[in-house]
């Protein structure tokens, strides 16, 4: 009798299972038919895109290992000479400015998040959204604190980055990036951490109930830039 | 005959255990294909928007692909021209101008565009907020130099407001009205990027200030003064 039972639970708790797992796999098979399957053409191009991806990321790692390889390079042929080493010297310091190499130092992460508060008739929701110009201005701010290197969700800050924004995420570097916004910045931790000075503009978020920390850090990494700044209408002028 | 229903108990035990273990296997899969379709952004891009990613991604690809051959082919000559000191000297030379040229530290020139901006008598006065907001629209449109009254904007150039927006400081400097911003770039990128619905120089025009964009086949933009001094990054 007592088999009997165990057998009907067993049976009883199988046949949920299954129904729950129809249920998924109808509601998954509705949602992609509405933006995958009806389109022949869309499919190919998320394939394309993948792809394209792919071969971005693995060149990617290889450009890479080759700058590391150039600069090894580099000091092998200037190292007997006192003037090109200086000029060697130079180069290895700029790419690390203009963000060609990986940094390492001192700084804080700042991250910036949607606030989670209720629209109530006093506060505009839209206050409570970290928004493209919020995430320029710390960085600005940062730049005056003395930030010598700067990231955002570990898209480098170049000389041509620009921050804008695409629907409700904004777009770096040609990347499309969402809340909850990591800024890094290399630079004395003591003078960053003054962003949260009151009458700053991290406080003026808080403020908004935007979810603001800020944390100081011995040691922070920056990575490389993901892209290639390329010049087609600029020209050194010649002397 | 005891025997007999044991045996059958057992037997369908370890059906049962069987059946179990592969709708449990089957759904794990199935919740793995769900979450994964949720994940990945672009399932849920329009067609239009694909192409404008496919494109971005064909570009960027090319952008570093080239960066590639160039790099690799810089490591060849290196390699070869060891023995010469004036191949050498030639190559570090080359590297270094172009990282003065990426850092800003040549004076550099080509076409563009010049908007002059200054503060109208009715309105609160154009903030270092604007002139910032005004950079960023031009860096996204594609600006590859660009300068304010002659300071350049480099990576580290920051733009503030002083003493309640008295005067407003660019690399540290003060800089004062008219405000001059000098830009290298695609000249129809660059105006459109600050006019138009939405554009910070027509937006500032609205307001009572006054702002005149000029186009200049050959506009030259001086280096930035000063050195980049770095203390903190390895």
């Amino acid at each position: 009798m007592s088999n009997k039972k165990t057998i009907s639970i067993i049976l009883g708790i199988m046949c949920f299972a299954l129904t729950l797992g129809i249920c998924v796999q109808v509601r998954t098979i509705r949602s992609t038919n509405s933006t995958i399957g009806q389109n022949q053409e869309a499919n190919e191009l998320r394939d394309e895109i993948l792809r394209y991806k792919e071969r971005y990321d693995n060149r990617f790692k290889e450009l890479e290992e080759a700058e590391q390889e150039l600069e090894k390079q580099r000091e092998e042929a200037t190292q007997n000479n006192s003037e090109l080493e200086e000029a060697q010297q130079k180069i290895t310091a700029g790419n690390k400015i203009t963000g060609i190499t990986e940094v390492t130092g001192p700084g804080v992460t700042i991250t910036l998040s949607d606030g989670k508060g209720i629209a109530t008739s006093t506060l505009n929701p839209s206050q409570l959204i970290v928004h493209d110009l919020d995430v320029l201005s710390v960085v600005n701010e940062l730049i005056n604190a003395g930030a010598e290197a700067i990231c955002i969700n570990d898209q480098r800050w170049v000389s041509t980055t620009a921050i804008s924004c695409r629907g409700n995420t904004i777009d770096i570097n040609g990347e499309r990036i969402g809340a909850p916004f990591i800024i890094k910045a290399i630079g004395l931790p003591e003078y960053l951490a003054g962003l949260e000075r009151v009458g700053g503009y991290l406080e003026y978020m808080k403020r908004d109930g935007v979810g603001v920390t800020l944390e100081k850090s011995n040691s922070i990494t920056i990575p490389k830039y993901s892209g290639v700044i390329n010049f087609e209408y600029l020209q050194n002028v010649e002397e | 005959m005891i025997e007999k229903m044991k045996k059958g108990k057992i037997a369908m035990t370890i059906t049962i255990g069987i059946a179990c273990f592969a709708l449990v296997t089957v759904m794990m899969m199935q919740f793995k294909v769900v979450n994964e379709t949720d994940i990945t952004a672009i399932e849920d891009m329009q067609e239009s928007e694909l192409k404008t990613e496919l494109a971005n991604w064909k570009t960027r690809y090319e952008e570093i692909d080239a960066q590639y051959q160039e790099t690799t082919q810089r490591i060849e000559e290196y390699k070869n021209d060891e023995a010469s000191n004036n191949e050498a000297s030639r190559l570090v030379q080359e590297e270094l101008e172009q990282t003065n040229t990426l850092l800003g530290l040549t004076d550099v020139h080509g076409e563009g565009i010049v908007i002059t901006l200054k503060s109208g008598s009715d309105a609160a006065a154009i903030s270092a907020d604007d002139l910032l907001i005004i950079v960023n629209a031009l860096k996204f449109a594609g600006a590859e130099a660009i300068s304010i009254n002659d300071e350049r904007i480099i990576n580290t150039t920051d733009i503030v407001d002083i003493l309640d927006g008295s005067f407003i400081k660019v690399n540290g400097q003060r800089i004062l009205e008219p405000y001059v911003i000098k830009v290298i770039g695609n000249q129809s990128h660059l105006e459109s990027s600050v006019t138009g619905n939405g554009g910070k120089v027509e937006e500032l025009q609205t307001l009572g200030h006054t702002a005149t964009i000029e186009k200049d086949n050959d506009i030259t933009i001086g280096k930035y003064n000063g050195e980049i001094e770095t203390k903190y990054i390895e």
